[in-house]
């Protein structure tokens, strides 16, 4: 037979195929493709979940023009640069691991806990390392800086860098095992054909294991992005509340503070189908860059 | 097991073993790797720092903690007079774990069917289903709310289930469908030969092969799930299902929080993501290797 | 027969035993009837209200703020006046906050638990060490007291984040309020809102830029946005004013401080204060799809009768009648100031803003305190989300109430 007969399917596997689709499919239609649409609808009018009365598009050209939005897509801009810190610090410790130091299943499983502590929590802890007596400021006094008293999340500035610095930290361990696990799938032939070549070191992990490494960074920057423009908004509300002067607020956050803290359904959803839009833009964009690279 | 079953699972455990899952060779001390172990204390000390701070925190009075030392109980006492833990401990686990088994299932079943099976339309669902991982929360969760409420179902715990169920399928059909991807078509290709229905297959072959995935999947929701609060609040409108999340969140929200009662409640809320964490671990690991494997 | 109550006290322990002695001394009186106390997170407070209307499992009672915070609300609220007989209407103060259209004869949609005041307090200790023999009452006293109390070592005046309701920063519309109070009287409050008086104009940015200069010359905590422990350092002497505050805190003070705390009015103004914000905050309504709004109303009614006046004044709160005298001396303390001394009672200052320009002044005060911003960027943040406004929404107050 030759692989092309072999390959096509039996006869009623169609069936078969949607039966084990149809929930999913069924699910998701329901649950998140409607709302979504029904977000499109009321985000054209004023509503409060009961009534709505029709605003239209200029409820969207409204809003580009207002000076504190274009504010807060540069903070969502802004974010992004984190991103890389994001990548590049789980990669480093999964290379670490991957050596198999002493103790590396200690430290795998201390890099991935973090995860069990939810945003409100962190929030709360970050808080009080942020503070100006806190413990960012006696660490930089141990070391002989005490100098420099910082005051991150008071200052317009650097409230957005301590949040994404915090945001580092606790996407520091799914990232870590997303990549110590591709290290482990790695194929060690390659490696050793360039090391009898004559490369060796930094050589190897740049030409060798890195573009192997590439779908697990592809994967992992998406999961960064979501988690960054869609899920940090509880974590921004406890540690500054979206200040100083709109510092830190980001368009999840604006989405949560309308719909959840004013009870605007209408902004709230017009807010959220912007991020929608801007979350799968920003994810298009990407798998495209980084596709180039492999 | 000797049916063609067994002979399957272990040549796929075999051919995995073979891609780079061997154990490197026995670490000396090479100045380079104790650097590398100091890196990574350093690394551990940082991400567990929280837990700490938690632990010690929770054992002092709100006085105790301003000033940095002192050992009561009397914050535990606070949070167990203010709040019904163990209720909402059992409710969290109760929403978590029901929605993970929906999900577990449903991502098992279109999983298999996106990778294995070819029926029409199979990429535009597939495409459908997985680019619903970009919806974000907080854009939906206002009509969401609408429409299940028309169910009648808020008061009690399938409300919030079977959203749970709706955010998590995306992401874990898509890891789902990359590790059947990854399973060998030959296998499939000697059951089909044999006569094995399409859905037989599914349920006598794949399904014990994706077990791995399975607890991957089952892992990462959970904790997801265990941590969410906005969900929670809205859709358990019946008090005595609130979850910890929600528990947190009323001991946070008032003019004069008391930190420790809520480090406490933080302590209490993390045990049950990291034993789900410490008992599937080594699945966790096994089964992101697979679904990144192509 | 069982009522669900929906509360977003929090930790607000005031309030918050006000409500379970009512709520006991009520039970006791009515065996038949259970009311069950649903404590929800403030923060979201008003939007699961809000949502638990829409999907019909919403309370009976519930917490509501009056002013224009009742206006997004007012459709789902039943009218009171059917139910509560005309006498009690007349001894409650401020009424009209709570009605339809503010107008005191028209439908009534919340019911006014207590009074509060929004004031500075000062700790009497450091005061009598810095040799202040007497609060200050204007800026120019406030600067000097402010030296003295820093050639003792002791923060003059602390601001921080201890707050969790409103978490961020502090809230400023405390501190805001004094400010507009000692630049308009009264009547000229409306022109704030209806935009005659715009927010950028000279009257309110030199409110505003002394207070800044309070900062700029350390009369303030340099980290004013994210203290954690403004209230611990209040309480314990390290700080010896402070202004973004309200009788809700009297009984923590009290308890902590005994008789070393005393009131004072934040003196923001060129010559001495002679104002007050004294007003009907808090309140509680019936929702309107309730199966039982007579039962609940006759809860309201209970409240607001003599009988209820005992457990409230009881919780330490301050009642919402005239000639009202209270045990707790801060609390008398206060009420002298509108009872004795005659001082001109104004609303709280977001009670009577569009919501939209409240959220923003959240952003943009504490900035402009600290000088993160300059004093005029953060007012025109203002007056520009003011010209968003639809026109509805910036001619009266009662208009509030008819538009979307």
């Amino acid at each position: 037979m030759s692989r092309r007969q072999v390959r096509t399917a039996p006869a009623g596997s169609a069936a078969a195929g949607w039966v084990l689709s149809l929930p999913a499919l069924v699910a998701v239609a329901a649950l998140l493709v409607v709302p979504i649409g029904q977000a499109v609808y009321y985000s054209m009018t004023d509503w409060n979940g009961i009534t709505s009365t029709w605003v239209g598009p200029s409820a969207y050209t409204t809003l580009f023009s207002d000076p504190t939005f274009l504010r807060v897509l540069e903070n969502n801009g802004l974010l992004l640069l984190a991103v890389p810190v994001v990548i590049g610090v789980p990669l480093g410790i999964a290379f670490l691991l991957h050596e198999q130091i002493w103790g590396w299943k200690f430290f795998r499983s201390a890099v991935f806990l973090p995860t069990a502590i939810s945003w409100v929590v962190i929030g709360l802890i970050a808080v009080r390392f942020y503070a100006l007596h806190g413990i960012l400021n006696s660490l930089l006094a141990h070391v002989g800086l005490g100098f420099v008293k910082t005051n991150m999340l008071g200052s317009t500035h650097q409230a957005l860098a301590a949040i994404g610095i915090t945001l580092v930290w606790s996407q520091l361990g799914s990232n870590t095992i997303i990549f110590i696990t591709g290290m482990a799938a790695l194929d060690p032939a390659l490696a050793e054909a360039a090391r009898v070549d004559g490369a060796h070191g930094p050589r190897i992990y740049w030409s060798i294991i890195m573009p192997q490494m590439m779908r697990f960074i592809q994967f992992a920057f998406i999961i960064t992005v979501l988690t960054a423009f869609t899920a940090i908004f509880s974590l921004i509300f406890v540690m500054t509340g979206g200040g100083p002067n709109f510092g830190s607020t980001t368009l999840d956050f604006c989405v949560y503070q309308q719909a959840f803290g004013q009870s605007a359904f209408g902004t709230g959803a017009l807010l959220g189908v912007l991020l929608f839009v801007l979350v799968g833009a920003v994810s298009v964009i990407q798998v495209r860059l980084l596709r180039s690279k492999v | 097991m000797t049916t063609e079953l067994g002979i399957a699972e272990n040549d796929l455990v075999a051919a995995s073993a073979r891609a780079g899952g061997q154990p490197r060779p026995p670490a000396r001390f090479r100045p380079a790797r104790v650097i590398m172990f100091a890196i990574m204390v350093v690394v551990a000390v940082i991400m567990l720092y929280p837990f700490l701070f938690m632990l010690l925190t929770s054992f002092r009075t709100e006085a105790q903690y301003q000033l940095g030392s002192g050992f009561s109980l009397a914050s535990w006492r606070e949070l167990f007079a203010s709040q019904p833990v163990l209720r909402e401990l059992l409710n969290s686990l109760i929403v978590s774990a029901a929605a993970v088994t929906i999900i577990v299932v449903i991502a098992t079943a279109a999983g298999f069917a996106f990778a294995k099976i070819r029926y029409r339309a199979r990429g535009v669902v597939f495409v459908l289903v997985v680019a619903c991982m970009f919806v974000p929360l907080p854009s939906i969760v206002i009509p969401e709310y609408i429409n299940v409420s028309k169910f009648g179902i808020l008061d009690s715990y399938w409300g919030a289930i079977v959203v749970y169920a709706a955010l998590g399928i995306p992401f874990s059909i898509f890891l789902m469908t990359t590790y059947f991807r990854s399973v060998p078509d030959e296998l499939i290709e000697a059951a089909a030969i044999d006569g094995v229905s399409n859905l037989s297959m599914w349920w006598r072959l794949g399904v014990p092969l994706a077990r791995p995935a399975m607890f991957t999947i089952a892992v990462l929701q959970f904790i997801q799930i265990w941590n969410d609060l906005l969900v929670a609040l809205l859709f358990l409108q019946n008090p005595s299902d609130q979850t910890v999340q929600v528990g947190m969140a009323l001991l946070s929200s008032g003019r004069v929080a008391s930190v420790p009662a809520l480090m406490a409640s933080s302590v209490l809320s993390v045990i049950p993501p990291i034993i789900v964490y410490v008992l599937f671990q080594k699945h966790l690991v096994r089964g992101i290797t697979m679904g990144m494997g192509k | 027969m069982t009522l669900t109550f929906w509360e977003n006290y929090g930790t607000q322990l005031s309030l918050l035993n006000a409500a379970k002695n009512l709520i006991a001394a009520y039970e006791k009186l009515h065996p038949n009837i259970t009311i069950n106390m649903v404590n929800k997170p403030a923060n979201n407070y008003f939007s699961l209200l809000q949502a638990s209307a829409v999907s019909h499992t919403g309370p009976d009672l519930a917490v509501m703020w009056t002013g224009l915070y009742l206006p997004p609300y007012a459709d789902i609220m039943a009218n009171l006046r059917p139910y509560i007989k005309q006498p009690t209407w007349a001894s409650i103060e401020g009424l009209q906050w709570g009605a339809k259209d503010f107008s005191a004869s028209g439908p009534i949609l919340a019911m006014p638990v207590d009074a509060q005041f929004y004031m500075g307090f000062y700790n009497k200790k450091d005061f009598a060490k810095a040799g202040i023999s007497a609060v200050p009452t204007d800026w120019s006293q406030m600067f000097a007291d402010c030296a003295k109390l820093k050639k003792i070592g002791v923060t003059p005046l602390v601001y921080g984040n201890a707050s969790g309701a409103y978490s961020g920063e502090f809230n400023p519309w405390y501190d805001f309020s004094y400010m507009m109070i000692g630049a308009l009287p009264p009547s000229q409050w409306q022109d704030l809102y209806s935009g005659k008086i715009p927010w950028t104009s000279p009257v309110v940015a030199s409110q505003v830029s002394e207070w800044h200069q309070l900062f700029v010359k350390g009369c303030v905590n340099s980290d004013a946005l994210t203290d954690t422990n403004n209230i611990g350092q209040f309480v314990s002497g390290k700080a010896a004013m402070v202004t973004a505050d309200g009788s809700w805190d009297v009984g923590q003070y009290t308890q902590q401080m005994g008789s070393n705390v005393g009131a004072f009015v934040p003196p923001w103004s060129a010559k001495p204060q002679h104002g007050v914000v004294y007003f009907p905050g808090d309140a509680i309504s019936v929702l309107q799809e309730s199966p039982y709004k007579a039962q609940a109303a006759a809860f309201l009614a209970f409240m607001d009768s003599p009988a209820g006046a005992v457990q409230i004044a009881k919780a330490g709160l301050i009642l919402d009648i005239a000639h009202f005298m209270s045990t707790n001396p801060i609390n008398q303390q206060m009420l002298d100031f509108v009872q004795k001394q005659h001082f001109t009672m104004y609303p709280m200052l977001d009670n009577v803003t569009q919501p939209d320009i409240v959220n923003v002044g959240y952003q943009v005060l504490p900035a402009a305190l600290v000088g993160q911003t300059s004093v005029s960027s953060a007012l025109g943040s203002l007056a520009a989300k003011h010209n968003e406004l639809p026109a509805g929404q910036r001619s009266t107050y009662a208009a509030y109430f008819s538009t979307p």
